[in-house]
């Protein structure tokens, strides 16, 4: 795992401090909305509802030059001290030339090494399972948590949201967030134990709003610099002393990073072009600001919740192969379906997301956010199965192949998207006690899994 | 008296063209030729900025043009419809209602947000934005001195819903409950969490947003 690019920490900072002043309203505004949409025009980035999954390699490496500029151009904005943090575009290319290619997760026998891929890249995409970000009652953190980590296809562990510490509510900076996040690491070592699978690496620490629980979650007992801690970018395009606060001490520990940035359809960045633009330059930036080893998104519909629209499964394949063609960042997604537990919508939009991003080039496919990560205990580990074996059965497929598929999978499950189909929370669709899917839900999933392999999806193809 | 549809919808494309200069002196060339300022408030006014917002509820157009299209139409207000109102309706009221609206402690996400306070700008509510990270006694102050009729909560975040259930106490404790109205929405609030904390509306989004509110404007009428 080189991380050579850390050292430019304090040079960081020092830009969140000098950079040039900016209103924020004024950023986003007169500077992200503009700029995108100019530099669309400039690169002639133009979405086609036909092709899902482009293979216009031309186009990709445009969105590229696009994306770099508007980092260049624009930076990352700092709330805390209202400028902007800004590079040039050589710095911006030097950085990325120092990127990490590789990331090793997790410790000894259970760790995993993350590599960079092309689009059609034959390379073992690793597989995230979790329950990212979905609120689950204290009771039920372990069993959910261990559904994921006794499943073979799992590489990484992605954590639940605690709703409750000790049954009180958990307060964004406040004593309770710090307690919140040591519960969630020792409520994690039990799954682990349990799993056997010790040196597993655990997405930490998602009951952390601002630094404390990062901070204090991660010390001396708690969650370990092998873990894949997580900072985010609040969008469009900003940071804040806390986020930069998880930065500065996951770099002091020596911690592997997550930053993810996520994009809203329809926001300050527009639509499928915006959104495109922005998961590219997104990368790029962060990986001059956080220095992390991995790159993960999850755009958002507004109305619909979910990041498994037409436009937004065609921005994250185009932005994903101009990252993956032109840098070795580790681009990782994380899937949010609008289906829930139960549905087979949730299963066929699965299916779609993974096919699209895997032949784009992305490393880490994570799964899921299903019933659009907002709905408490609609969790269920068959969405990281499902994933999972998608990712390694499509890897070196042809991304023509890979949008027919898209496609007609679009088809099916497309109109169910404004059906609101958040399915059945985790205890309905599963045996608690021995944690396991109900017949009725793990019918449902041999199904859609027989369908797909009628559609040409070589499920059960390229055990790795 | 003259249909106005196709008025409310040539005035709705001068929104969204962002044509300030050219929507002012829209609207003054129909209220001089005889449409009174009460009739194009509601009949041309409202109904272009109701279409506005339907076309972002189905993403026909982006948030940057709801934002420049509201921007107009305030401009509009204030320059033109204001006075003339003024002049003409002394005491018609254009405002349906004033709302208090933030995300909550702890929640630095805004975009949401601010999807609501367009929806609602325009469709008529005067709304005062208070920001992000905003503490429970900030909001109920703000309420208090603005004398709003309602508070809107945003919370992206489980760990800053607490602060939801909080401003909902404090309002109470104050004596303002029956007064000041409270809804709630973003990702991880249900219907359930609302009702729960004692809230008096939940909006699955900007859309579903609006409608409660107005709901719960008629309620207090």
């Amino acid at each position: 795992m080189r991380m050579r690019h850390r050292a430019r920490l304090v040079d960081v900072l020092n830009r969140a401090e000098t950079g040039p002043i900016i209103e924020e309203s004024d950023f986003e505004r007169r500077l992200v909305t503009p700029t995108i949409n100019r530099l669309i025009k400039q690169y002639d980035i133009k979405f086609d509802h036909k092709t899902i999954v482009p293979s216009d390699d031309d186009l990709a490496d445009r969105l590229f030059q696009a994306g770099l500029d508007f980092a260049s151009e624009v930076g990352l904005f700092c709330q805390s001290t209202s400028r902007r943090i800004v590079w040039s575009r050589q710095e911006l290319v030097d950085g990325l030339r120092y990127c990490p290619s590789e990331a090793i997760l997790g410790i000894g026998n259970d760790s995993v090494t993350v590599h960079a891929r092309r689009p059609e890249d034959t390379i073992r995409v690793t597989v995230v399972g979790g329950a990212y970000g979905v609120p689950v009652p204290e009771h039920l953190f372990v069993p959910v948590m261990y559904s994921y980590a006794r499943e073979p296809v799992v590489d990484v562990l992605e954590n639940a949201t605690l709703e409750t510490v000790y049954g009180h509510p958990i307060k964004a900076d406040s004593p309770w967030e710090v307690l919140g996040g040591w519960r969630e690491a020792e409520l994690s070592f039990q799954v682990l134990n349990r799993a056997n699978r010790l040196g597993m690496c655990i997405g930490c620490v998602e009951t952390s709003p601002t630094a404390l629980g990062e901070i204090s979650a991660s010390s001396w007992g708690g969650f370990r610099p092998s873990d894949w801690h997580h900072v985010a970018t609040i969008s469009e395009f900003k940071t804040n002393y806390d986020l930069l606060e998880k930065v500065v001490h996951t770099a002091r520990i020596g911690g592997a990073m997550e930053t993810y940035y996520n994009p809203i359809f329809g926001g300050y960045v527009g639509g499928a072009e915006g959104v495109a633009l922005a998961l590219t330059a997104a990368p790029i930036l962060l990986n001059q600001v956080n220095m992390a080893h991995t790159f993960g998104t999850r755009p958002d519909h507004p109305f619909l919740n979910c990041d498994t629209t037409p436009e937004i499964l065609w921005a994250l394949s185009l932005a994903f192969q101009a990252l993956s063609r032109n840098t070795n960042i580790l681009i990782s997604s994380l899937a949010g379906p609008a289906g829930g537990p139960g549905t087979k919508t949730m299963l066929y939009e699965l299916a779609a997301y993974t096919i699209a991003t895997t032949v784009s080039g992305q490393s880490m496919i994570e799964a899921s956010m299903s019933a659009g990560g907002r709905i408490p205990r609609h969790i269920s580990r068959l969405d990281a199965r499902l994933c999972g074996e998608i990712a390694h059965s499509v890897s070196g497929m042809k991304r023509e192949q890979a949008n027919e598929l898209v496609q007609h999978l679009l088809n099916i499950y497309q109109p169910d998207l404004k059906t609101n189909p958040i399915g059945r929370p985790f205890e309905e669709v599963y045996d608690v006690d021995n944690v396991e899917p109900t017949s009725e839900w793990q019918g449902i999933y041999d199904d859609v899994c027989s369908e797909l392999v009628h559609m040409g999806v070589p499920l059960g193809c390229n055990i790795r | 008296m003259p249909d106005l549809t196709a008025y409310s919808q040539e005035f709705a494309q001068l929104l969204l063209n962002s044509d300030v200069q050219r929507a002012k002196e829209y609207s003054l060339e129909l209220l001089d030729g005889g449409i009174s300022p009460i009739d194009f408030f509601n009949d041309i006014f409202t109904v272009a900025l109701t279409e506005i917002g339907d076309k972002f509820a189905r993403l026909d157009i982006f948030l940057p043009e709801l934002m420049d299209a509201a921007e107009t139409a305030k401009t509009v207000s204030t320059e033109v419809v204001q006075p003339k109102l003024a002049e003409k309706n002394a005491g018609y009221n254009t405002i349906r209602g004033k709302i208090v609206l933030c995300s909550v402690k702890g929640d630095l996400h805004d975009i949401g947000k601010n999807m609501v306070k367009l929806m609602l700008q325009v469709n008529g509510f005067d709304v005062i934005d208070l920001g992000v990270d905003i503490s429970p006694r900030d909001t109920i102050r703000k309420a208090k001195e603005e004398e709003a009729d309602l508070i809107g909560l945003s919370s992206l975040m489980t760990t800053s819903m607490p602060y939801m259930k909080e401003t909902v106490e404090l309002r109470d404790e104050f004596g303002l409950k029956g007064k000041v109205k409270v809804i709630v929405g973003g990702a991880p609030i249900t219907p359930e969490y609302s009702h729960q904390i004692g809230a008096d509306a939940f909006g699955r989004d900007a859309i579903e947003g609006v409608r409660e509110c107005l709901r719960l404007m008629e309620s207090t009428k």
